[in-house]
């Protein structure tokens, strides 16, 4: 009798919370927070958690939810409706946009090679610079396999170890562009998750070589390049060494380099935040507030500003 | 905003009170029809992911002949070219490699707590393997960064170098650590909780008569393990190793992170290996705006999930074989 009683209040009480649960989905959210899920690039991460905290402090009512994954998922999850506004650090594909995407770029900033602070040949890299085609040779076709090819001194004996990210990232879209108008897919080395986990890698092989983003190549409160690694510089102009404005030891030069459009772009490139279809309501006003409001904290943040005109070109296509 | 007025809520209102009216043998019959209801949904959500997959993965598997992206080694998407052996090969030589680490040291261990430990031990050791089990297979994988890539660089793969690298199998051609060993002893660190724990309630599953009587005839305890419980024990031992393997063979986020995805056929365990799990995860993202890319991750997807049925299929077989009976 006891077993029956007691499977009868347990299906009772599962049921009566059905009931419950049905009744409760038909009030309507008041007072509630409104949530802004945000997801994607790891290049607009660290700038975008800064506004979504400072644009709580003045909106307590909505919640910003950041999460990275890499460009690809940012746009993927707007997309699929799993987020409400993706970051993008690479420019979005035409059938990306055919799917409704809609992008305001809001930032900039700039993918850079980085060596192990103990690479073998340190101090010729740091003179001499690395070409493009070097890093073409690097990435690409696999040819140059060496340090001593680098720099052109067959006396040094050192392998390449070459890394690359595993996933889809706008920092390997760019990088890839660079050396020759390439896909991700194209770049050769070990595939390693992430912008830190690049940097990572890199730290721990004094044979290696990566690519970051502006705000893991450099150390974010002191400005210098993250301990254990360094900016390799690249030869921009050609003429087998480092001259002083090619030389971005420095978040602050390194920054100069990218305002200045010194700094190649690709690499350098237009940071995006991506809508499916045009933003409207807590969204919008967002990202309003991040073309007006929020750029003040970009420069601390360690980001680039975009042009005036560009902002307001951006700012006429939200609104 | 008054829920009885729903036509949900009516009905569950009248499907309460016709509850109450019930007799015990209806009763009865409904919590039998409930409890099958339940035990087929799992069985059911099997079929229909397959079948999800199989449409999504169709556009594909049209496109191309399907032998030819089971042995395909190039995988340029852009390009349209979908081999998925690499990754095929990359699951298969992972798993290998953390069956091969893990295996052994569970089954002593396991065999070492159930027979040998003091109870005390036991006590101590069970919720610690318990919490290894619990520790989410992100923190496997930042560990596999820091701690054995680095050791694999440093250590395992010079020393392998110097005294075995005329075997193919131990060359190093990838000396930066990241690689199948990496994720191989991750994994095997991660799978080894499954393992131990099984096997451990296998063998203390086994009648302490049996044990008394092999004692009592003389034989040691290593002896009585061996001819007395161990052979009770084979099929649930296998089960536990196969449960194990499975879980390497799903296992993503910690394998992706030292693995080092490239996708190229691996012939030694200092090799990069790209498992099926890691390049979903990598690349699901980034499906959108290229032909078929989607179809061929979620062809993967249901590779996975073959793969998966074909190892589980087999074990039962060779359970099946072992005992004469079904295992449950």
């Amino acid at each position: 009798m006891k077993i029956h009683s007691r499977f009868t209040t347990v299906v009772l009480a599962s049921l009566l919370l059905l009931t419950f649960v049905n009744a409760c989905g038909r009030v309507p959210a008041e007072g509630t927070k409104s949530t802004i899920a945000v997801s994607g690039a790891w290049a607009l991460y660290p700038m975008m958690v800064r506004w979504a905290e400072e644009y709580q402090k003045s909106n307590p009512s909505v919640l910003i939810d950041v999460s990275a994954g890499g460009a690809g998922k940012g746009i993927a999850d707007t997309l699929s409706g799993a987020a409400d506004i993706g970051m993008v650090s690479r420019d979005l594909s035409a059938e990306e946009v055919a799917q409704g995407a809609f992008g305001v770029a809001v930032t900039k900033d700039a993918v850079f090679p980085m060596i192990n602070a103990k690479n073998p040949v340190l101090d010729e890299l740091l003179s001499r610079g690395v070409s493009r085609d070097a890093l073409i040779g690097i990435y690409i076709t696999g040819q140059v396999t060496t340090w001593s090819q680098v720099i052109n001194n067959p006396a040094v004996n050192a392998e390449i170890h070459v890394y690359t990210r595993s996933d889809a990232a706008g920092a390997a879209e760019m990088w890839a562009k660079y050396l020759g108008g390439n896909k991700q897919e194209d770049l050769l080395g070990i595939g390693v998750y992430g912008d830190p986990g690049i940097l990572e890698a890199v730290i721990k092989d004094p044979s290696g070589i990566g690519f970051n983003n502006l705000n893991y190549a450099f150390d974010a409160s002191t400005g210098q390049p993250v301990a254990g690694a360094m900016e390799l510089p690249i030869d921009i102009n050609g003429n087998g060494q480092v001259d002083p404005e090619e030389k971005l030891d420095t978040k602050a030069k390194a920054i100069e380099a990218i305002a200045t459009g010194r700094y190649p772009s690709p690499p350098a490139r237009a940071l995006f935040l991506v809508t499916k279809g045009k933003p409207t309501g807590p969204v919008r006003d967002l990202i309003v507030w991040i073309l007006t409001e929020g750029q003040q904290y970009v420069d601390e943040a360690g980001y680039i500003q975009l042009p005036k005109e560009q902002l307001q070109a951006e700012l006429q296509k939200v609104r | 905003m008054e829920p009885e007025n729903t036509p949900l809520a009516t009905w569950l209102t009248r499907f309460q009170i016709h509850l109450l009216r019930l007799s015990r043998q209806n009763k009865d019959r409904w919590a039998g029809k409930m409890f099958l209801g339940m035990t087929t949904l799992p069985l059911v959500l099997v079929i229909v992911m397959f079948v999800a997959l199989l449409i999504r993965a169709w556009p594909i598997l049209q496109a191309k002949p399907l032998w030819a992206l089971l042995t395909g080694q190039t995988w340029r998407p852009l390009r349209g070219e979908f081999g998925l052996y690499p990754f095929i090969m990359g699951t298969l030589w992972v798993t290998a490699v953390a069956m091969a680490l893990a295996v052994p040291p569970c089954l002593l261990s396991a065999i070492y707590l159930a027979e040998y430990a003091r109870p005390l031990t036991r006590t101590i050791v069970k919720p610690l393997l318990d919490l290894l089990a619990g520790i989410p297979s992100v923190v496997y994988g930042v560990w596999g960064v820091v701690a054995i890539v680095p050791w694999v660089k440093d250590f395992l793969a010079p020393t392998f170098d110097k005294y075995l690298g005329f075997i193919p199998f131990f060359a190093v051609d990838n000396p930066t650590g990241f690689g199948i060993l990496a994720g191989g002893i991750v994994l095997a660190v991660m799978v080894a909780p499954f393992v131990i724990a099984i096997t451990y309630e296998v063998v203390r599953s086994v009648p302490d008569g049996l044990r008394e009587a092999s004692l009592a005839v003389g034989a040691t305890r290593w002896q009585t393990i061996k001819y007395a419980v161990l052979p009770q024990t084979l099929p649930g031992i296998i089960a536990g190793i196969v449960l194990g393997s499975s879980r390497a063979l799903g296992e993503t986020m910690a394998v992706l992170m030292v693995v080092g995805n490239v996708a190229r056929v691996p012939s030694s365990i200092f090799d990069p290996a790209y498992p099926l799990t890691a390049l979903i995860a990598n690349n699901y993202g980034e499906m959108l705006s290229i032909p078929l890319y989607d179809s061929a991750l979620l062809l993967a997807a249901l590779m996975l999930l073959g793969m998966e049925m074909v190892f589980n299929g087999i074990s039962t077989l060779i359970l099946h074989r072992f005992t004469g009976r079904e295992i449950a």
